[in-house]
């Protein structure tokens, strides 16, 4: 009976004849990615954000190489200038290029964002799939000792850290900003995991024998990327934000390094006289921040067809 | 010696309202090459015994107490998971009732083939893949060599559950166990999978068990037949001479409640219903569990005591008081 052509045809034809790569007729290859691509596309806030996001970023990365001028040259006779076309932000009370400090100091920023943002995902992953993954008592253990880490409030945690290394750099910065922040991602992975785990996907690769390594790393890990991915511009402006705040306070980058929360500091002295020198620091860490937070829940929308409104 | 031999297999489910008796004390045994099925409604236990038998069961909650499932005079209980997982896919694999869930999404079903077979034999890619394209061609899937880089969404339900037969049969197995394999395909895709199952069992010489809550599917598919009601074995027959002599009650009911739509017997009307459910199994009943529905009950045969499994007459085996052949005229149902 299965012989029967017919039986066959008919479930081809379900999933779209010819759809083969090598037939090579343009057939719309639908897939999670691209769905999720559309979806993302029709918000529009989020796409603005998006493009907001990227422009800054190409900035904060290209014109430190394009520019004349250099973030940390002294020149005290071009002070506190109003923008100009030499200077398109005007200069700071030490003569330095508004528009060209703002960029090096973004790229710090950015940088500690990142990376401490990997970082928290690193570990937030790793702790939360083995605690959803292993199960039993070892969760139990786990969660309870996440529960009581929650307590910890994560800035003064963070200028703790930072007091006890000694000393403020990019590297130190990341530690600082990811040991106090990883709590609500290792949450979110083990929910993930401990759901996933369940799925007749990961019962029937089971039932061919696959050792628990290969059913952690295929199975179910490649399935909490949505999430992840969401996790990821949602820990980003915390971070970005925790960076400025620890450098106004004077315990991040000091000058004459700038970091965006490094510049504000240096401008709240000027902020009667020339208040630009606040400004742009201030204006950009909000942008940013703004952004990934307008991208993440463009991507919430994208990835989780099911919270889409109609 | 049965390739499969299951003895007073006890799983019980250790939980906060109390211990659920979901298999509760079933024996029975798979010939090489055979195929056995397994028919009883949600909940009776048919599942289980299969995970059982895998070593799928969750654990905790669920632990099997008593018992041995010897597989070519191995007890599979008594191996550890590592042990197992040599065993899953390798000697005995298993397929799922829903085949839209049951393939990752995130990976293309080349892969996913591909890796069980790898798993399990130290072979290149390459002829992995080969052997992929040749399994895909056995359970007919068209272009199979194109069709390894697409992900399971572009595939139909019936075209998975194919796949997922590729996959369990991708390291030759000795038995398959298929539970309720048809239950989430349309009934033409139904037909064509089981005959499918069947070719493949017979090409590959592979022991089967079908679990299932569909007569229809058993009667096709099954050498001998097990009727589980209620965790327990009430009765283990060949497949014709179950449904030609049905000896339980319970038996007897599941099949009035079939339709019939050609031959002899042809009813008019509606189809018969058992009344009543199934007791719970945190404490069910120590006289026969199928008791309270049972049209012969309290006739001078019942007891308080539980019916033992009794051989009534060869190969046919039976858990009542009252089966049919030994019904006397005045016990009429009421």
């Amino acid at each position: 009976m299965v012989s029967n052509p017919t039986d066959i045809r008919e479930e081809g034809i379900a999933v779209e004849p010819g759809a083969s790569p090598a037939s090579g007729a343009p057939i719309r290859q639908s897939n999670l990615w691209k769905d999720a691509w559309r979806r993302y596309l029709r918000n529009k806030g989020a796409v603005v954000a998006g493009a907001v996001f990227v422009l800054v970023l190409l900035y904060c990365l290209v014109w430190p190489f394009v520019s004349p001028y250099s973030g940390n040259e002294l020149d005290f006779t071009i002070a506190k200038q109003d923008p100009s076309l030499s200077h398109l932000l005007g200069t700071d009370k030490f003569g330095r290029d508004i528009f060209t400090r703002t960029a090096e100091g973004g790229r710090v920023s950015i940088l500690i964002g990142f990376g401490a943002t990997i970082a928290i995902l690193l570990i937030g992953v790793v702790y939360g799939s083995i605690s959803g993954f292993v199960g039993g008592r070892l969760d139990n253990g786990l969660m309870r000792f996440l529960d009581a880490l929650y307590g910890l409030p994560y800035l003064p945690f963070a200028i703790i850290t930072l007091a006890i290394i000694g000393r403020a750099d990019m590297w130190t910065m990341m530690i600082a900003l990811s040991i106090a922040s990883w709590f609500t991602t290792a949450r979110i992975v083990r929910g993930q995991v401990l759901t996933l785990k369940e799925n007749d996907y990961v019962r029937a690769a089971k039932a061919v024998g696959a050792r628990w390594n290969r059913i952690l790393v295929r199975h179910i890990l490649p399935n909490t990327l949505g999430v992840l991915i969401i996790a990821i511009f949602l820990e980003l402006p915390a971070v970005i934000l925790g960076e400025a705040f620890l450098s106004f306070i004077g315990l991040g980058i000091s000058p004459p390094d700038a970091s965006w929360g490094a510049m504000a500091q240096e401008g709240r002295t000027t902020y009667r006289t020339h208040p630009i020198e606040i400004v742009v620091p201030s204006v950009a860490i909000a942008s940013l921040v703004l952004c990934a937070n307008f991208i993440a829940d463009g991507l919430r929308d994208a990835l989780d067809p099911r919270t889409r409104e109609t | 010696m049965a390739l499969l031999e299951v003895d007073d297999l006890r799983t019980h489910f250790f939980t906060r309202e109390g211990t659920v008796r979901a298999v509760d004390g079933i024996s029975f045994a798979v010939e090489k090459g055979k195929t056995l099925g397994i028919v009883g409604e949600s909940g009776c236990g048919k599942s289980v015994t299969a995970l059982s038998i895998m070593g799928l069961i969750p654990k905790p909650p669920a632990k099997i107490v008593t018992g041995s499932v010897l597989y070519e005079g191995n007890d599979l209980t008594k191996l550890s998971e590592h042990e197992l997982e040599d065993v899953r896919g390798r000697e005995i694999a298993m397929i799922f009732q829903d085949p839209m869930t049951s393939l990752n999404p995130t990976l293309t079903i080349g892969t996913q083939i591909t890796e069980t077979i790898r798993r399990h034999y130290d072979v290149p890619q390459a002829q992995a893949n080969k052997k992929a394209v040749e399994l895909l061609e056995e359970v007919q899937i068209p272009r199979a060599g194109e069709r390894l880089k697409d992900y399971p969404h572009r595939f139909s339900g019936g075209m998975r559950q194919r796949v997922m037969i590729a996959i369990a049969l991708s390291c030759d197995p000795k038995l398959l166990i298929a539970d309720e394999p048809t239950t989430a395909l349309d009934v033409t895709v139904q037909a064509s999978v089981l005959d499918l199952l069947d070719d493949l069992r017979h090409e590959h010489d592979m022991a089967m068990i079908i679990i299932t809550h569909d007569m229809g599917v058993v009667a096709e598919a099954a050498d001998d037949i097990i009727v589980m009601y209620a965790g327990q074995i009430v009765e283990q027959a060949s497949t014709l001479d179950l449904f030609d002599n049905p000896e339980h009650p319970y038996t007897e009911a599941l099949l009035g409640a079939l339709p019939q739509l050609e031959g002899s017997g042809i009813r008019q009307g509606r189809l018969t219903a058992i009344p009543g459910r199934p007791p719970d199994l945190i404490d069910p009943p120590s006289a026969c569990r199928f008791g309270p529905r049972c049209p012969y009950a309290g006739g001078d045969s019942c007891t308080d005591e539980m019916p033992e499994l009794r051989e009534l007459r060869k190969g046919h085996w039976v858990r009542s008081a009252h089966p049919a052949s030994e019904r006397v005229r005045t016990e009429v149902p009421a």
